[in-house]
């Protein structure tokens, strides 16, 4: 695959600095690895920060800004930042108001912030670590502990980094993580693989009349390769599984989004969003947030996630709070 | 300098000339050579400190590399053989056993890995049993030798196996046949300890 790259070992170094040029007047790099706000939230509010491999652009550190990220530490391409880095971060944004640290569940995520989190419990930093893994592929009785942390964060961090900005507290702000975090769900799809930007291998191979559903967001495998379906096909298979995944009944609200992988187009999810309305309209489920874009891409993978939340009128009101990122802007 | 400190920098020189030929499955082979890079100039900075002031910094120094998975747990390794010195300055078998021991137990910990799962534990337990059954052992060069043993055994055998983690587990059967490379990059490492021993 070609690929406008230099030297592949400064991927990470070079895309941050064309981020940071691209986005000055929001956000700048710090301390090599770390993506920090332009201007920083005020000291007695709950910050934010994640922590995640590159090569998913927009995500993750293109979410932050007001209303959203505080700090994004960025490790290589699909790799997680080492504990250092993350320890840095935590520290940066110390404060008695505390920090609300989520953590997508990929096992280098999840070691590197426990060894952090030792050191920040020595250096007594106020922090709630909330981990998300809301990735539905390997079905309903798959542990909590085994299930990936997919595109469900960016709605996370929108409806959290809401409740921070109006000045709830760190446990307020925990509390309205769970509850959205507790009851979304995503599964993907993969039509075509990525490769990988450094090696030039093949994330994953699929036959041409092959399709993959619950495809992990480095191609790591899902339930197995099917026939292609059609996009309604797809739509009726994924949102049942979803709302079964979050218990949504008729009369519930729920959000929807579709998240490009890449090389999907916008023609391709908006066909899907249709086929997915049609099956919430037969169950009597209202989509009250739709999302269609690339949120949490993997290179040039054709395919897609689809992500569904139960919605009540305070995750409603936090979802439409104002918020400034390059990725996400809401007036 | 310090015999312990010279060890591990021996050690990490065999690697890095190793490893580029012998590991070449997808990034653990660029991984480790920059993991090995970074261990070098650890040493090679702190060269004046104590030795568990150098094995302390190097682990959080690997951890840096941001390798992903192999940061953390390597790194931690380390920081085990730290927590486990005192002021030693110079390495003999009781404090060899004390401190590849912790270093182990301490990525085990964060590894979570059993023997059988495909893993670098396969030939890192290995190397924790035969060392607690050593007891009678007090020359190092004839430690190393027992520990390099249980090392290759437990690499050996992981070629059969099905992977429980790391990114190998998707792969299914597709990862018998061939020997995890985590298992392969101990087997090295360890081997580079056991020769720079016995080349003093």
């Amino acid at each position: 695959m070609k690929k406008f790259i230099n030297n592949p070992d400064d991927l990470t170094q070079e895309l941050l600095e064309g981020y940071a040029i691209a986005h000055s007047a929001k956000i700048k790099v710090h301390s090599d690895k770390l993506v920090i706000r332009a201007k920083p939230k005020s000291e007695d509010k709950v910050a934010i920060i994640t922590m995640g491999g590159a090569g998913h652009e927009p995500a993750l550190s293109g979410f932050v800004g007001s209303g959203m990220l505080d700090v994004c530490v960025v490790g290589d391409i699909f790799a997680a930042p080492g504990p250092p880095k993350v320890l840095e971060a935590l520290s940066l944004m110390k404060r008695d108001a505390g920090i609300f640290f989520n953590v997508l569940n990929h096992a280098g995520d999840v070691m590197s912030a426990q060894m952090a989190m030792e050191m920040a419990n020595q250096q007594n930093i106020n922090y709630k670590m909330y981990l998300s893994a809301e990735d539905i592929a390997s079905g309903p009785d798959t542990p909590r502990a085994d299930r990936r942390g997919l595109v469900g964060s960016i709605p996370l961090w929108k409806i959290i980094g809401a409740a921070a900005e109006a000045g709830q507290s760190l446990d307020e702000v925990y509390a309205i993580g769970e509850k959205f975090g507790n009851n979304m769900a995503t599964l993907a799809v993969a039509m075509n693989s990525a490769t990988h930007p450094a090696t030039g291998n093949e994330l994953f191979t699929l036959a041409d009349d092959e399709m993959e559903i619950g495809m992990g967001q480095h191609g790591e495998s899902g339930v197995g390769p099917t026939k292609l379906l059609s996009a309604d096909d797809t739509a009726r298979t994924m949102i049942e599984r979803l709302v079964k995944a979050i218990d949504a009944q008729k009369g519930d609200r729920i959000m929807v989004m579709l998240n490009g992988a890449g090389a999907t187009t916008l023609m391709e999810l908006f066909i899907v969003l249709r086929g997915v309305k049609k099956v919430l309209d037969e169950k009597g489920i209202t989509i009250v947030v739709a999302e269609c874009g690339e949120y949490l891409t993997v290179q040039e993978m054709a395919g897609f996630q689809m992500f569904a939340a139960k919605m009540d009128d305070e995750l409603l009101s936090l979802w439409h709070a104002p918020c400034d990122t390059p990725y996400m802007t809401v007036r | 300098m310090l015999i312990a400190g010279q060890n591990k920098v021996a050690a990490q020189h065999e690697l890095l000339s190793e490893l580029d030929g012998k590991i070449g499955d997808g990034d653990h082979g660029t991984t480790m050579l920059r993991t090995t890079k970074v261990i070098v100039e650890s040493i090679e900075k702190n060269n004046d400190k104590p030795i568990k002031a150098i094995l302390a910094t190097l682990g959080w120094d690997i951890m840096s590399a941001d390798g992903g998975s192999v940061g953390p747990l390597v790194g931690s390794m380390f920081l085990g053989f730290s927590e486990a010195m005192d002021d030693q300055e110079v390495l003999d078998a009781p404090l060899f056993i004390k401190m590849v021991c912790a270093g182990i137990e301490k990525m085990h910990k964060l590894s979570k890995a059993e023997i059988g799962d495909k893993t670098m534990m396969d030939a890192l337990l290995p190397i924790k049993a035969s060392l607690e059954a050593s007891g009678k052992l007090t020359c190092l060069v004839a430690l190393t030798a027992v520990v390099v043993k249980a090392a290759q055994s437990g690499s050996d055998a992981t070629v059969d196996m099905l992977a429980k983690y790391g990114r190998a587990r998707n792969l299914g059967d597709k990862v018998i046949g061939h020997k995890d490379p985590g298992s392969v990059t101990i087997v090295l490492m360890f081997t580079g300890f056991a020769e720079s021993i016995e080349s003093i």
